[in-house]
């Protein structure tokens, strides 16, 4: 798993390659809260290139999105695969997180 | 079209890696559907990872087996371990996936993606082993 960060219209868009299983979450966990930045309001995990990921990166991506609504931050996912889509909707994280078909929407979305 | 395999593994997180690499050669040789091979990964992942933090709280000392038997219609996996006793048919609560993002719980969503993934679940505890037969039927992807 690798993270890589971009910023674009005051977005930060951290880009995750790879796989997030139970063996690597917490790694995942400390790589995203080192990426954003105190001054960041507006995240977006771009997840075109994410192969896979299970409940223990559920488990992050709910912690993140708990934080930076509590700081009133915007947060965000982009781009993801069909099967990986499925398991946001089993979970139910479609309804509490704002989920885009392509980085230019979501940019366009929560982008200043 | 059917293929047996099966896979001893210790109770370690670190041995995620042979079981993709098991799940990818067996999905990509006996044809599944577009993303089954997704959600059996996942399915003995969350399994897996269970076995190991909770059946045996992180004692790294002990195995457990998969079994994946594919054939034409059906993948049947049986899985075992020594662990504590567990059925994930009872002993975990149903999620929360509808409250708002404060009130969500964190975690108890990975038997539930197991649950709903698969098609039949079953479980019995015998010769001090959990033993949880799962079957996925191909023509539901």
């Amino acid at each position: 798993m690798e993270i890589s960060v971009d910023r674009a219209n005051e977005v930060l868009i951290a880009k995750v390659e790879g796989r997030i299983d139970g063996a690597n979450a917490r790694e995942f966990e400390d790589a995203l809260n080192g990426a954003i930045g105190e001054d960041d309001s507006k995240v977006l995990l771009d997840f075109s290139t994410l192969s896979y990921i299970s409940s223990a990166g559920l488990r992050v991506i709910l912690l993140i999105a708990r934080l930076l609504q509590k700081r009133n931050a915007a947060f965000a996912l982009c781009s993801l695969s069909d099967p990986i889509r499925e398991v946001f909707e089993i979970s139910g994280f479609d309804k509490i997180i704002s989920i885009h078909d392509s980085q230019a929407e979501a940019v366009d979305k929560i982008g200043s | 079209m059917s293929r047996r395999l099966s896979l001893s593994l210790p109770t370690k997180l670190d041995q995620l890696e042979r079981i993709y690499e098991a799940v990818d050669e067996l999905g990509e040789s006996e044809e599944w559907p577009p993303g089954m091979v997704y959600q059996v990964k996942l399915v003995l992942e969350e399994l897996g990872v269970n076995i190991v933090t909770h059946g045996h709280a992180g004692d790294p000392d002990h195995e457990f087996e998969i079994v994946l038997d594919s054939d034409a219609d059906a993948l049947t996996i049986e899985l075992r371990d020594e662990g504590r006793p567990f059925n994930p048919l009872t002993d975990s609560p149903e999620p929360d996936i509808d409250s708002g993002l404060d009130d969500r719980p964190v975690g108890g969503l990975g038997i539930y993606l197991v649950r709903t993934m698969m098609d039949e679940l079953s479980y019995r505890r015998e010769d001090n082993h959990n033993i949880l037969t799962i079957v996925k039927r191909k023509e539901n992807g």
